[in-house]
């Protein structure tokens, strides 16, 4: 299993040293820069866009629109949610989004999802280098859930399943990391003993 | 006498001027959201400083994902022109870098679409390494010529990811902002095109 500490980004020697070698700028050819800076439009840069004008309102009507936003809001979500559960996964494994481990070792953790319509499935995430190929989860008897089970240490690591090529977040995993731009992270935290 | 004191008086008084640099001190250097918004305030000096200041970078990158300097001072060329149009959209909390690679990675993106011939891309820039601040052993040589050609035999995207983060450093909150790929499939591509980067150095160490 390979250590959890060691950071995303280092990389393994000899990569590591022939990287550095190309990081070197090129220089800049004193025709192409002044070339860029003649070609440059003057007074076109528009200026930056205004704050349009606010409409006023009382502040009950301002407070009783704003339950009525939250309320329409908070249905939609649940009615979204429930659909996305129901058609994907069903809420089978608890435990996986949250272990305990030994201070001095590894805790095993068990990932599973439900996809019978999957081919293949693996787990990408800070344990593998984010390595769709690394681990693979296996079909169970019942021919709908996929499952593997990761020897973890005590820490915090994000992941996402690979279902056929395409990532997937783990859809009963209580937390979601908040810094992707695409699809969202899963979370599992390891407790130490 | 009286001469001869003065002249000691002046020499005396004189001020010591020790050059900044000599000392270890350097000028402020403007922020790029200042010279950002000297820009739009009609400096262009500000803009040519930002120029200056990016460019290099931005050729690094285009070089290696298009595969020659012409094309990449091309691309490079546009990408100033449409930054600087654009400026007033610019959101000067964020990184100018960031935003401006952003626009890089587009016209990179169309210009390999765009791409008529392809052949095989082997960079090998003279002037980079005459210039270059590692010192260049010939084994050096040898590994930097070796990595050049396996990055350029990498897919796009994975060329693109690796670039973004082991050259350009980027972080990979950066790198989806300014590709609009997701944090996950980053991580995926860096560390597939890493791998293949590292099977192809040793390929190559062995042929």
């Amino acid at each position: 299993m390979r250590d959890p500490r060691v950071h995303d980004d280092e990389l393994p020697e000899p990569l590591d040293r022939a990287v550095s070698l190309i990081r070197d700028e090129p220089p800049l050819r004193a025709e192409w820069r002044a070339a860029v800076l003649a070609g440059l439009p003057t007074h076109e840069i528009a200026p930056p866009p205004t704050p349009r004008r606010q409409w006023s309102l009382s502040p009950f009507a301002a407070i009783a629109a704003g339950i009525v936003c939250a309320l329409a809001g908070a249905g939609a979500t649940l009615i979204a949610v429930n659909a996305h559960v129901l058609a994907t996964v069903a809420p089978l494994v608890t435990p996986t989004a949250m272990a305990s481990a030994s201070l001095h070792g590894p805790s095993s953790v068990r990932f599973a999802l439900v996809a019978p319509t999957a081919v293949h499935v693996s787990i990408v995430g800070d344990f593998n280098r984010w390595n769709p190929a690394a681990l693979p989860l296996k079909r169970s008897a019942d021919g709908r859930t996929w499952e593997i089970e990761v020897p973890l240490l005590p820490g915090r690591y994000t992941y996402a399943f690979v279902v056929d090529g395409r990532l997937a977040r783990d859809p009963v995993a209580p937390e979601a990391a908040s810094d992707d731009f695409g699809i969202a992270n899963s979370v599992v935290l390891v407790k130490g003993s | 006498m009286g001469r001869s004191g003065s002249s000691w008086f002046a020499d005396a008084v004189r001020p010591v001027v020790t050059r900044g640099d000599a000392r270890g001190y350097h000028p402020v250097e403007m922020t790029d959201a200042v010279l950002a918004r000297l820009t739009r305030d009609g400096d262009e000096s500000a803009f040519a400083t930002l120029v200056d200041r990016h460019a290099g970078a931005c050729l690094r990158f285009a070089t290696r994902m298009l595969g020659t300097l012409e094309d990449a001072e091309e691309v490079t060329q546009d990408t100033f022109w449409r930054a600087h149009r654009a400026l007033a959209r610019y959101d000067d909390q964020l990184s100018f870098r960031t935003w401006l690679m952003s626009i890089l990675i587009n016209r990179c993106r169309t210009a390999l679409l765009h791409r008529q011939r392809r052949t095989a891309r082997v960079v090998v820039d003279d002037d980079a390494v005459e210039h270059a601040t590692v010192p260049s052993t010939a084994s050096d040589t040898e590994l930097r010529d070796a990595l050049e050609r396996a990055v350029a035999q990498l897919e796009a995207g994975q060329r693109e990811a690796f670039l973004l983060k082991h050259v350009e450093l980027l972080s990979y909150d950066e790198m989806s902002g300014a590709t609009g790929v997701g944090v996950s499939a980053l991580k995926m591509r860096v560390q597939r095109a890493c791998e293949r980067l590292q099977d192809l150095l040793e390929d190559d160490r062995h042929a």
